[in-house]
């Protein structure tokens, strides 16, 4: 880490570009103490600063207080519905995703399910706005006629009542209409940017300046992309073309994520050539118009990713001798300072100066939530607010700084006094005149605050002011508002004379440095989400410093020089036979992994007569050593992260992600059934009986287990079976799916390694002839955990039940027909995203993955158009590779089933969309994505376990015979839903009758001891793996 | 193999839904008020089956994970149970073991199927307490008709091993779902029908994982984020 101060020196950019570039990553998720203690020296005012910047703020809100503005529009609706309101929530849900929702039905739905929970009368004149006046009396109005349809037990009310609520619907519905295009009004300063024009001049004519944005959603599609590029294209026409003369000139601000389908660290290739050629594009015409561009900052992972593409750009000649190319950075990035460091010995090197905005970030909120799912290293971000704070003034002395600010014009983008005031401050101590930077503030926000400002200083501000159609910015715009809840929290106390200004003004320095830690105590480190137990750990490998050495690891086991040996394992000894077997690459059917020696009846027998053995000793062992065995068993896994990573690649084809989320997995069942065996095997349980008589239950094995595991979780379901049966006390006999022993046989020697006894636990690799019969029909076989199609799960227990002895626990875990349902409040591109996810990722072969997507007839046209674009930007590829979306399928049988049912379905439906196969494809088994529109899901007899996706459309009113239909296939396993209405959402979570459902994400990936996992009916037995209720089945209850 | 679908199956699968729906604090309502129809012994293990349900299972638990994300575990009845005694057996302890089944069966969310004159004398007493349908009873005859149904999702009997190891090999041979045999050998001590986790063997399970709170605007975060402790 290095030394924040040397910022300020000029010799920082003397430095070479490629040692300023090396300090970013390692950034990434540093220690948050450390590296505030760090900047902390930055930021920190001496006595005369801190006093000259409280001054200054104080007298710049004592002004603002004494101007008595009122103030406008969307900092006016803050303050009378605080985000940390219900109504204040609620009234944002309904900006969000009402104006999209073209039928009558589920928007009279949608508006009384988020109105009749609310207490909109308390609102009513409390603001001076008529904006806020009129959204509440239409909140009011709305919400007392909604609430009188219901009683509180949901019965229906009085006909009376109801004979209103019918009546008012189209009344509530356009009043609602209303209210919200008058909300899409104030936040969007223009549907079109001549509109937008016209709508600023007055702002201009008080010395205002702006930067208009065609904001909106991330484009998915390349059509969507193309769109977006003509649209700021014509912006920029349209500003070049603006003859207001006098002050600043309006500027662009484009959000690449909207310019390119891919903009993401894997398709690195296509953004340094497509994505930067309509960039390049943009420019020239801006350049020739003389209308500067701004890039906006998007997410953390995409930040390393922005600045290679600025760099090109910046370097090439469209670009040269211009100065007003420039992008945004964020404070709340723990890279900000190291990133501003680069840019500015960037601007030296190239010769030009970058205007560069300042901004504090607004994705804080899905940073913090992403880092948690995928269990990395730490938070991009900063915890506290005040930190950010601290960062955004530690930056502002760097940028400030004359080497800094003869390369770099900054635009401080901020709506609070005490940042701006502080920056002022800065300044003057630096040096800088009023006109080497700027300011910037959101349309809409700080109005107050700004006109005072810019009456008394000669400083120029631009506003920042989103361009578009109402009904596609709105949600946009709503959901970073919402995200970035700091905003409203200033302006609220601004204004709120009872707030003390003398708190307002406080240092965040002096904040921050007042609390017990800089790290914000309330949000633990990904690692330590779970109070007893520890979380599965992830390198990020969108971020170069973890996906260097990350892919360094892992490549080392690639080679062909590196092959594995499975056989059996049978207490202990590694067993040959000559049944031996060669494993190859499903990516490529000439690359091979290794061999494995194939289990007989004879091995099978004899492993099962050992564990017979072994099992008193070790159910007599304290289940809180056997769970100490399986903590070492995660620790192993993680030791040996790179390995099990490359032979999931060769072994099964998974993608990069997909294996280190299978390594994860097998982790978190070790961590998670150890810490159940604690707390519930440790000890007997005190009950009471039937009888009234206090008794005492010790839970413990039953004796083999035998454990039968599927190859498309070859580390993580072969692990979590054997690890559950183990800590629960059994001796265990495992098979693994024959396309993955050798993983398989990895994993049991490692749990040997972690303390398992060796003639507890027998590893015997085979087919379901060789091992898994002979396994079965042993009548010591005390129970068996089984993962694979519903007609094996029938057999083998058909098997079992024929061996004449008691019967045994089986826990079978089995096929689906999955669903999700799509309404018409949905958001496409979040659905688009979720489905292609959902049905796709893994090539389809989760137990979980989509198999039929139900959508809304009234959208269908607009969300099936968009999955056929998205399905054209999967790269189906090799597995090893960070570009590839989709690999093989496991081996040619699949390949073959799944074709077959893709030429049937080219019958029977109606072709949407199929990915494209790379040339090479045929060296090995792969399956380009497909997806068919059908008319039912009676269509489909059985489960396709591959990426094949089905869409069904249906009619709002019919959502109860869509979820009919599925439950009547049979299957229960898993199921997404995607609507706003949390109304709907409910109903179908009630009615459903599936093991896992998933509201407004994706419907695969469940995390073990978060989303317990297993489906009903044709689906599986339960109980669900990583549940609190899986252990028991494996143990039996004796009293004591 | 011809697909069998008694009448009981089919009315059992139309009330079961709005019987689960109930939840086990809604069922439990219904099933205190049958219990007083009950003997004093029967009674004893009604009740506990009861209180039993509550404690095993009576609240969604909800999951730690990722702020701003909700995962709710809730358990629900798997379908239509029969619910019997082995014809042969005779004891004490029968007719409180076979009320140890048909309450776990009920409270766990399932409509039950009882058989022979035992079950009908359950119904006549329990009928009236709980929706129509939920307690239907077969006369001994018919019991194989209902066993060979293909969406029966489970059978609680109280038998001797023999035909424990039967009844296991019978239902195993029918294709569709893996019917739940759960049986009770130790006709005296009961001991699997008293443990607190046989309630668990009438139940499947469901995971509700919600993320429209972070669709932007995570209230918790937003809270945690400016917290100060």
């Amino acid at each position: 880490m290095f030394n924040a101060l040397e910022v300020l020196q000029p010799t920082i950019l003397e430095q070479s570009l490629s040692q300023l570039w090396d300090r970013i990553s390692p950034l990434y998720s540093v220690d948050e103490e450390q590296w505030l203690a760090e900047l902390l020296k930055l930021a920190e005012p001496t006595d005369a600063q801190l006093k000259a910047s409280t001054d200054a703020a104080t007298h710049l809100i004592d002004q603002v207080r004494a101007d008595g503005e009122s103030m406008s529009m969307i900092d006016s609706l803050l303050l009378e519905y605080s985000l940390d309101t219900k109504e204040g929530i609620l009234l944002m849900c309904l900006a969000e995703a009402l104006m999209r929702v073209p039928d009558k039905e589920t928007a009279d739905a949608f508006i009384k399910d988020r109105l009749s929970v609310a207490d909109w009368a308390s609102h009513a004149n409390n603001s001076d706005s008529f904006f806020v006046n009129a959204s509440t009396w239409g909140l009011l109005l709305t919400g007392k006629v909604v609430s009188m349809d219901e009683t509180k037990d949901g019965k229906p009310a009085n006909l009376v009542n109801r004979m209103v609520n019918r009546m008012s619907e189209p009344v509530i519905r356009k009043a609602m209409n209303q209210a919200m295009k008058i909300m899409g009004h104030q936040f969007v300063l223009g549907r079109s940017i001549n509109e937008a024009l016209s709508r600023g001049k007055s702002y201009r004519d008080k010395g205002y300046t702006y930067s208009f944005d065609m904001l909106g959603e991330a484009a998915l599609t390349a059509q969507d992309a193309d769109k977006y590029l003509t649209s700021y294209m014509q912006a920029i026409e349209s500003v070049g073309q603006d003859t207001y003369s006098k002050g600043y000139r309006p500027t662009i601000s484009i959000k690449l994520s909207a310019l390119h389908p891919r903009y993401e660290v894997g398709c690195e290739e296509r953004v340094m050539t497509e994505l930067f050629e309509s960039v390049k594009e943009l420019i020239n015409k801006a350049r020739s118009l003389n209308v500067g561009i701004t890039i906006d900052a998007e997410e953390a992972d995409r930040l390393e990713l922005s600045l290679h593409l600025f760099e090109k750009l910046f370097r090439d000649d469209c670009t040269k001798g211009w100065d007003l190319f420039g992008l945004v950075v964020q404070a709340y990035s723990k890279r900000c300072l190291p990133v501003l460091n680069w840019l500015a010995a960037l601007a030296k090197d190239v010769g030009d100066r970058i205007p560069l905005r300042l901004v504090k970030g607004a994705y804080w909120d899905s940073e913090i939530k992403l880092c948690q799912q995928r269990g990395l290293s730490g938070y991009p971000v900063y915890t506290r607010k005040e930190a950010t704070d601290v960062s955004y003034l530690a930056c502002a002395q760097f940028l400030l700084s004359r080497h800094a600010r003869e390369w770099i014009f900054p635009q401080f983008a901020s709506h609070n006094a005490h940042t701006i005031a502080t920056i002022a401050t800065i300044a003057e101590n630096l040096g800088a005149t009023t006109n080497e930077y700027e300011f910037q503030r959101l349309h809409g926000m700080g109005d107050a605050l700004y006109n005072r400002l810019i009456k008394d200083k000669d400083v120029c501000v631009r506003i920042y002011a989103p361009v578009g159609s109402h009904k596609d910015l709105l949600p946009y715009l709503v959901r970073r508002l919402l995200e970035n809840g700091a905003n409203s929290s200033f302006v609220h106390r601004l204004v709120d004379a009872r707030c003390p200004v003398s708190e307002l003004v406080d240092h965040p320095v002096t904040t921050l440095k007042s609390r017990k830690t800089l790290r914000n105590p309330f949000i633990n480190l990904p690692k330590d989400m779970f109070k007893d137990r520890k979380n599965s750990f992830g390198p990020n490998i969108e971020i170069e410093a973890e996906w260097k050495p990350f892919k360094a690891s892992v490549d080392a086991f690639m080679g062909q020089s590196t092959q594995w040996t499975a056989m059996p394992i049978v207490g202990g000894e590694n067993v040959s036979t000559t049944d031996v077997h060669a494993v190859n690459s499903p990516y490529d059917h000439a690359l091979v992994a290794g061999q494995v020696h194939w289990a007989n009846k004879e091995i099978v027998h004899q492993a099962i007569e050992q564990a017979d053995a072994a099992y008193p000793a070790w159910s007599q062992t304290p289940a809180n050593d056997r769970a100490a065995c399986l903590v070492r068993m995660a620790e192993l896994m993680e030791e040996n992260y790179a390995e099990l990573v490359a032979l999931c690649h060769r072994e099964a084809g998974k993608t990069i992600q997909d294996c280190i989320d299978e390594v994860r997995e097998a982790v978190d069942f070790c961590h998670y059934y150890a810490q159940q065996a604690r707390q519930n095997f440790a000890a007997p349980k005190t009950f009471t009986d039937f009888l009234g008589n206090t008794q005492q239950v010790q839970m413990t094995g039953r004796g083999v287990f035998a454990c039968i595991s599927p190859w498309n979780f070859p580390l993580a379901i072969f692990t979590g079976q054997v690890a559950a049966a183990l800590v629960a006390g059994n001796s265990v006999v495992c098979k693994a799916a024959e396309q993955t022993s050798l993983i398989a046989f990895r994993a049991v020697q490692m749990l040997h390694e972690a303390g398992i006894p060796k003639d507890v636990l027998h590893f015997l690799p085979g087919n379901g002839a060789t091992v898994g019969a002979p396994m079965t029909e042993h009548k010591a076989i005390a129970g068996l955990a089984f993962t694979g199609s519903t007609g094996t799960a029938q057999l083998i227990n058909r098997t079992l039940a024929n061996r004449g002895v008691a019967p045994v626990p089986v826990i079978a875990e089995t096929g689906g027909q999955n669903a999700m349902l799509i309404d018409s409040t949905s958001l496409p591109e979040q659905v688009v995203r979720d489905a292609v996810r959902s049905a796709f990722a893994s090539a389809g072969q989760r137990c979980s993955a989509l198999r039929v997507m139900f959508v809304q007839a009234d959208i269908a046209d607009r969300v099936i158009p968009m999955i056929a674009g998205a399905m054209k930007e999967q790269s189906v590829g090799l597995p090893y590779l960070h570009s590839t979306d989709v690999g093989p399928v496991i081996d040619e049988k699949a390949q073959k089933m799944l074709l077959d049912h893709i030429e049937v379905m080219k019958k029977e439906g109606r072709l949407i969309a199929q990915s494209a196969l790379p040339e090479w494809a045929e060296k090995g088994t792969y399956v380009a994505p497909t997806a068919f529109e059908i008319s039912s899901i009676d269509q489909l007899k059985d489960e396709k376990f591959g990426p094949i996706m089905h869409v069904v459309r249906y009619k709002a009113k019919d959502l109860d015979k869509v979820i009919d239909t599925i439950n009547n296939s049979g299957f229960g396993l898993t199921m997404g839903v995607h609507s706003r209405n949390e109304t709907t959402c409910a109903h179908i979570a009630q009615r459903a009758r599936v093991g896992n459902l998933y509201i407004n994400r994706d419907q695969v990936g469940a995390v073990v001891g978060v989303q317990p996992f297993g489906g009903q009916g044709l689906s599986g037995t339960g109980p669900k793996a990583g549940g609190p209720h899986y252990l028991p089945r494996f143990a039996k209850e004796q009293l004591v | 193999m011809t697909i069998v679908k008694p009448i009981q199956i089919e009315v059992a699968n139309q009330v079961f839904e709005a019987w689960d729906h109930l939840g086990v604090a809604g069922r439990a309502e219904c099933l205190e008020q049958a219990v007083f129809s009950l003997s004093h012994a029967q009674a004893s293990m009604a009740r506990w089956q009861i209180e039993n349900a509550k404690h095993e299972i009576g609240e969604d638990l909800l999951m730690p994970g990722p702020t701003g994300e909700s995962n709710t575990l809730s358990t629900h009845g798997r379908g239509a149970f029969l619910v019997a005694v082995q014809s042969s057996l005779s004891g004490d302890n029968l007719s409180v073991g076979l009320i140890g089944q048909v309450f776990a069966a009920l409270i766990a969310g399932n409509p039950i199927i009882t058989v022979g004159p035992e079950g009908q004398a359950i119904m006549d007493q329990m009928s009236k307490y709980v929706p129509e349908g939920i307690i239907q009873n077969v006369a001994e005859s018919a019991q194989d008709s209902i066993l060979d149904a293909t969406d029966l999702a489970g059978v609680a009997i109280i038998c001797d091993a023999d035909r424990a190891k039967h009844l296991n090999k019978q239902l195993a041979q029918k294709s569709g779902l893996l019917c739940q045999l759960v049986e009770e050998t130790n006709v005296q001590a009961l001991t699997t029908i008293a443990a607190p986790h046989y309630i668990l063997r009438f139940v499947t399970e469901q995971t509700v994982s919600n993320n429209t709170t972070a669709i932007g605007g995570n209230a918790t975060l937003l809270e945690l984020g400016s917290k100060a402790e």
